[in-house]
């Protein structure tokens, strides 16, 4: 493991997603010097990989590469994406430490154009985890079209070590020899925006996802809707079909004390609705049933959206999802209870997209050493003073944006990183 | 004269040893891999066609068929008379 100096900036952001960059951003823009901490290959969180947006279906890659470049070209910040951030140790007021671990891509990110010329040469393929596993990649890629940086990472896991991915490189950017770096942080305040996990609905058995695979994550949906979708168009992952009888199951690891997550995931309800509409668009002869306790339209515009999405014919229908049983040909059979008629009915759809909810993200409570930062009930960051100063948490100078304090839509977490890039900066002037 | 550059693939391969479970992805793909475009080289046929053809199960065609899509080994050819079933054809 490689050592190096210690690096020292106003705040850390840790977590690029909309609500870490959206923090950033503003503290830049007062003057602050910022180290962004990502996670994963590419700044962008889950909104990068969305297709459109409720209620008012922009696209979602519109408005999120331009923050996301405008977060990379800002000189007040320093990114560090397939990174981390351990040991946080409060030392005294306006004084955290903190050790960033970068992690080797095994490409030299000045040098690599994202040509993708050693992609092509690369002989292995695995399942590609940014289109949720419906598609291959290779084990030297590119994350995404749209990723930022678009540079190429090797899955060393999966690598048999061939060398032609550094044969083909017209810059010799394929570097092997690189690992961790460890660097020495000290900042005056931290922001938290890890942001959100999805709910694994293998959880579910009697929803047969991962065996029946026609039965897919609304994650998955939203892939087969954007541009860069994995197939040529919205199809069945079973054998290619073009669905036109689909079925939503809502509150899919939400609002289910069974599963652990007994509260509303705020987003489940809007986001089927708004991918209900997008497949009539995409597939005008197909049926779209939505399967539903209830729908919680409570935001501005929502219930109009709801509306809408009645007007073009989308079905909804009262009565939570008990089973899913699969026929030969790979349809589904929804065994359900009917709560407006009171009866156990048994439906036919030969796709079924399952809603699923919003879990904390368990490393928040990871990155720090001492003071620990505490969580609420539901095991989200806690919020100490919810209804005066939502960013605050119990380590003075440490503030939460985002999803990692619960479950919220965007505007929602571009309003809390704001307020948390705002109390950041009290925090450091006072 | 010019001195050979040393690959850092070779500085790698000293202290890494590939698994086996990737040896045996390679292999698998490969042999699918083989049976999809070798199923193409007649005519272009839908997901089930080649499936039935190759004995491989519908999902692991799907997926084999849509990454060497991707990658520009295969294309999208005609939907079916009942719009339910695409054809693919091998990329001239
Ligand atoms: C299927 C689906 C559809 C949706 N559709 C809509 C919609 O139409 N409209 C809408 O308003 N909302 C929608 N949402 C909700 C939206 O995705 C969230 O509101 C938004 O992504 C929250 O942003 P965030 O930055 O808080 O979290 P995230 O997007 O989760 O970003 C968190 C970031 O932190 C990184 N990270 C995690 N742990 C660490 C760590 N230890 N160190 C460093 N980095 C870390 C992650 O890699 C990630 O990049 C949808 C969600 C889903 C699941
Ligand atoms: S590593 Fe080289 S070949 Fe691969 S994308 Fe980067 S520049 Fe192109
Ligand atoms: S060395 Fe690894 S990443 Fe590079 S081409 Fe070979 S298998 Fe792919």
């Amino acid at each position: 493991m490689e050592q190096q100096n210690e690096l020292s900036f106003d705040t850390l952001v840790i977590g690029g997603g909309i609500a870490g960059s959206e923090a950033a951003i503003n503290l830049a823009n007062l003057n602050y010097k910022v180290i962004l901490v990502e996670k994963d290959l590419s700044l962008g969180g889950k909104m990068i990989h969305l297709s459109k947006v409720f209620p008012t279906l922009d696209c979602a890659a519109c408005i999120t590469t331009p923050k996301v470049s405008e977060t990379i070209r800002h000189p007040n910040i320093t990114i560090y994406t397939y990174s981390e951030v351990k040991n946080i140790v409060k030392v005294s007021e306006k004084k955290f430490t903190a050790t960033l671990v970068k992690k080797p891509r095994y490409v030299n990110e000045d040098l690599c154009t994202g040509c993708q010329e050693c992609e092509d040469k690369c002989p292995v393929v695995v399942k590609d985890q940014f289109q949720y596993d419906l598609v291959g990649r290779k084990a030297v890629y590119v994350p995404f079209s749209i990723a930022n940086p678009r540079v190429v990472n090797i899955d060393i896991e999966n690598c048999i070590l061939c060398g032609l991915c550094e044969k083909v490189c017209p810059v010799d950017a394929i570097d092997f020899t690189q690992e961790d770096v460890e660097i020495p942080l000290t900042v005056k305040s931290v922001i938290i925006a890890t942001g959100f996990e999805l709910f694994d609905p293998t959880q579910i058995l009697r929803y047969g996802f991962g065996k029946f695979k026609n039965v897919v994550t609304a994650m998955q949906m939203e892939r087969q809707l954007v541009p860069t979708r994995p197939y040529n168009s919205v199809l069945r992952p079973k054998d290619g079909k073009m669905p036109d009888n689909i079925a939503y199951i809502l509150c899919t690891g939400s609002r289910d004390e069974t599963v652990g997550n007994p509260i509303c995931s705020q987003i489940c309800c809007m986001y089927s609705v708004k991918q209900a509409q997008l497949l009539l668009g995409a597939l005008p002869m197909a049926d779209v049933s939505i399967y539903c306790m209830d729908i919680r339209a409570f935001g501005k515009g929502f219930c109009e959206f709801y509306q809408q999405a009645v007007g073009m014919g989308v079905e909804f229908h009262k009565g939570r999802v008990a089973k899913i049983t699969e026929k030969e040909n790979g349809n589904l059979i929804l065994r359900y209870e009917d709560i407006e008629e009171g009866k156990i009915k048994e439906v036919e759809h030969d796709l079924v997209v399952l809603s699923i909810g919003v879990l904390p993200n368990p490393d928040a409570k990871l990155l720090f050493d001492s003071p620990v930062i505490e969580s609420d009930e539901f095991n989200y960051v806690k919020q100490t003073d919810e209804l005066l100063c939502p960013p605050d948490t119990n380590i003075k100078g440490v503030f939460v944006a985002g999803t990692s304090s619960g479950p919220m839509d965007i505007p929602d977490s571009i309003l809390s990183a704001g307020a948390a890039s705002a109390c950041s900066a009290n925090y450091i002037r006072n | 004269m010019e001195t050979k550059k040393i690959k850092t693939i070779d500085i790698i391969k000293e202290k890494r040893t590939v698994s086996a479970e990737a040896k045996q992805n390679l292999k698998e793909y490969n042999k699918i891999k083989k049976l999809i475009l070798k199923s193409l080289e007649s005519e272009a046929k839908t997901i089930p066609q080649i499936a039935a053809e190759t004995e491989l199960p519908l999902d692991v065609v799907t997926f084999y068929l849509m990454t060497l899509r991707r990658y520009g080994s295969i294309e999208t050819g005609e939907i079916d008379d009942m719009d339910e079933y695409f054809s693919y054809k091998l990329k001239k």
